[in-house]
Formats: C-alpha cells, structure tokens, sequence
C-alpha cells in the first residue's frame, strides 16, 4: 500500500499537468465548438422540410451520432491524408470530437425546442413579437432550463470521450497514466489514478450544472418545494 | 367596426367555417355561442389571424385584409395590432413573473420605455386586483389569478378588441366568478369584447350581442334577449343542455 501512495504522490503532478494541457483545454473547445454546431444544426432542421440546409444538417446528425468517435478520430486523423487534408493531432482531435458531440447537442436542443407548448408560440404571436423577440425572449429562457441536463450528459460523455485521443498520439491524462503504466509495471496503480482524477472533474461539472439548473429554474414550483 | 364577410376556412378537407359574414360593433360584448365543434374558437382565432382562413375578408378598424392569397408580414402584424387574444389555457410566460408578463409586450413593440411598461403593468395588475401578485411566477398563482394576469397581459397591447377563447373553461366556479367579474367590468367600461363561451348567465346577462354558430354557419346573430326566447330546434336543444331538463335520473 505504501508503495501505491508513494506512486500515486510521484505521479500525479504530470497526469494533472496532462489533464491540464490536453484533457481539459480539448473538452473546452471541443464542446464550445459543438454548441455552436447543434445551434445551427437545429436552426437548419426547423427550416422547411424541402430546405437542403434542413436535409444537410439531419444527415450530418445521422452520421456523427451513428458511427462512434473512435472510428470518426480514425477517418479524421489518418483517412483524410489520403485525399490530400493532413492535420495535426490537436485540429484533428478538436475536429472530430466537437463534430460528434455537435450531433449530440443538435438533438439535445432539438428536443428542447420541442418541448415548448404550442400556447406559448401563439400567445407571442398575438402579442405580435417577431420571430427574433420569440426566440430570444420566449423560447430560449425556457428551453435552456429543459436543454441543461443532457446538455450535462454531452459535456460528461464529451470529457471521458477525449481519452480516445491517446489513440492518435496525443499525451492526455490517460495516455500519461499509460505511460506511467508502463514504467513502473504498476497498472492497476496508475488506472486506478486515472479513474480518480476523471472522477474529480466529472464532480466539479456535476457542482456547476447543479448550480446551474437550480438558477435557470426558480420559476418553477417543485412538487417537492 | 370589425366586419367579416365571406369567410370559409376548412382543415385537412374538413370545413370548420362556411361563408360566415357578421359584423362586430366597438364597444360591445359580443358572445359567442355553439356546440362543440361549431367552428366558434377557430373563428374567434380568425380574427387574431392565428388561423388563416381560405377564403373572405376580414376588416378591423379600418384595415382590411383579403384571404385566398398569402399574406405578408405586415399584413398580418397590422390586422394583428387591432386585437389581444385570451386564451382558455392562459399561456402566460412560466419564466416570467406577472409583472413581466404584462410589461414584456409594450416594450418589444416599441410602445413604451421599460419604466413606463413597469408602471403600466402595475396598473392593470391593480385593474384585475393583483397589484400584491406582481413578482409571482405563475406556478405560484391560482388558475383565477392566472387567467387574469393574462387579462392584465392582452390589455397591456391596448387592442381595440379583446378577444377570449374560453377563458373560463379551465376553472372551477368561484375562480370563474373571479375572471368573469373582471369581464364585467371590462364590458361596463364598453371595451369591445369578443367572448367564446359556455356560461350562459355571462351570457344573458352581459352580451350586447349573441352569435350562434352551428356546423361552421351562423344560426343566430342577434340580441340575447332573442337567442334565449328562440324557437330555432338546434337553439332550443343548445339550450337545453345547459337547463339539463332533458335528462332523466
């Protein structure tokens, strides 16, 4: 036992350096990225049925949540070379994870969206809003507070999905714990710690989104309020 | 004047409206009446253009829109600017408290400054008895308190016409007293007021004009007085069902 705490004391400044330099900042961005993606995929999906922008963005959402993100990292990274698109490890990482984590958050907001009763759409109409004024003061306050928990669920998957990264050669905390792996011959140690510190991150996202629901929630009455 | 001539509207195949022409005096109650599936809500929501009907015209303070071809934009807001709708399920803001609900309107059509819209909304919150209910959300109000914040809110417009979709319907009795005595008051200051109902004694007692609607057509358009003395077989069956004196126990 002291020589796993001895280990885990040794090592864990370079997972946490790893976590900092590659895990966390590709979580960011990537998930930065794929907000920005599900917003215009599902702008474009509430266009007309005969729109190719509404055609485009469903079969993009088919795609990237039908194939896994192993397999779209392998395309990215190694595939696209063949026709000429080589990319280095971090724009392939970013590109891949954010493109299948945006399918995700598409059909997130998509059902958010829907989730808003019909009443309150025409209750804005006969008021006379415009579509923008809907949106932005009708809509979007409500659908947020539906749209965070899965949204929190996409995060999560997002964080433990940039361990496949490792994969393309990339020093993220489970790669730097694989490497300690095998210096030392102490597997169960170092997974054990790489567990760990996945588990820190997923509590603190955890603490936010609480925080979060419970904000963008105060106008609800809980049936156990 | 809001007049409408002609008027034909029909979902998937199904006519709900047949070539209905009436006319709709400012400042008077006008109820309407009629079976389930009479075609009276979706009237009513052809005033507020939130159905679209096929065919007819339809004119509102002097702005008219004709029917058969798409509409624009400002057509639609135009006509639209003329009424405030009620709706039976109140549809108020869940996100917004009372006080929100009412100002919002005013200040995204560019009527008022959001200090003026905050004032005004406290006014017509205190108009429906509510001033002690501004910064509730409506979760926390009564289905009465509900429904008439969202009377507060269709006033807050300043429509020329008031137009309610059972507003009653989803309320149990003494919370309907609450609402209806706010349209009685509103019905004594002669605000124009379109109302679709089931309550008679709103009715008999409030109407300056009764519109019957049977299967999409117009089966009377008149005085209460008139409607409730009628020998029309479809008006005396109507109105028995509410007298419930053809049922046996």
């Amino acid at each position: 036992m002291d020589r796993y705490i001895e280990l885990w004391v040794e090592s864990l400044p370079q997972l946490l350096l790893a976590a900092a330099q590659v895990t966390i900042p590709l979580t960011i961005i990537a998930f930065v990225l794929s907000l920005v993606i599900g917003l215009f995929s599902t702008a474009a999906r509430n266009l007309g049925r005969f729109n190719p922008l509404n055609w485009l963005a469903t079969t993009y959402v088919w795609i990237f949540r039908g194939t896994p993100l192993l397999v779209q990292l392998f395309l990215v990274f190694y595939g696209l070379p063949r026709v000429g698109i080589t990319l280095d490890t971090w724009s392939a990482a970013i590109i891949a994870l954010s493109l299948n984590t945006g399918a995700y958050v598409a059909e997130t907001f998509r059902s958010a969206y829907a989730s808003i009763p019909r009443g309150q759409f025409e209750a804005a109409r006969t008021l006379n809003f415009t579509r923008a004024q809907t949106l932005r003061h009708v809509v979007i306050p409500q659908a947020t507070r539906i749209a965070l928990p899965p949204l929190g669920n996409d995060l999560i998957d997002l964080v433990k999905g940039t361990s496949l990264v490792s994969v393309i050669s990339m020093v993220d905390l489970f790669q730097s714990g694989k490497q300690v792996a095998a210096r030392t011959f102490e597997p169960l140690a170092m997974y054990l710690e790489v567990a760990a510190i996945y588990l820190v991150i997923f509590t603190l996202l955890s603490i936010g989104q609480q925080y979060l629901e419970k904000r963008t929630s105060r106008y609800v009455r809980t049936a156990n309020a | 004047m809001l007049s409408v001539k002609n008027l034909s509207k029909s979902f998937d195949g199904n006519t709900i409206l047949r070539d209905i022409s009436l006319d709709v005096a400012a400042g008077e109650t006008t109820v309407i009446l009629g079976p389930s599936g009479s075609g009276k809500s979706t009237l009513l929501r052809c005033l507020n253009l939130l159905e679209t009907p096929e065919l007819g015209q339809l004119s509102i303070e002097g702005d008219t829109v004709d029917f058969g071809t798409d509409l624009t934009d400002e057509q639609v807001r135009t006509i639209r600017q003329h009424s405030a709708m009620v709706f039976q399920n109140f549809n108020l803001f869940p996100h917004l408290t009372a006080q929100q609900n009412v100002a919002l309107a005013p200040v995204l059509n560019g009527k008022k400054s959001k200090a003026e819209a905050k004032k005004l909304a406290g006014q017509l919150l205190a108009k429906v008895g509510l001033e002690h209910k501004a910064d509730a959300y409506p979760d926390n109000l009564s289905g009465g308190q509900q429904q008439r914040v969202a009377i507060a809110r269709a006033l807050a417009v300043a429509p020329d016409y008031l137009l309610f979709d059972e507003p009653t319907s989803a309320l149990d009795p003494e919370l309907e007293a609450e609402v209806i005595q706010v349209l009685m008051g509103l019905a004594a200051e002669k605000r124009s007021l379109v109302v679709v109902t089931h309550n008679m004694a709103f009715a008999r007692r409030v109407a300056d004009r009764i519109i019957f609607l049977d299967g999409g057509t117009v089966a009377y358009n008149g005085a209460p007085a008139g409607f409730f003395a009628s020998d029309h077989a479809r008006i005396q069956r109507f109105l028995q069902i509410f007298e419930m004196t053809d049922y046996k126990i």
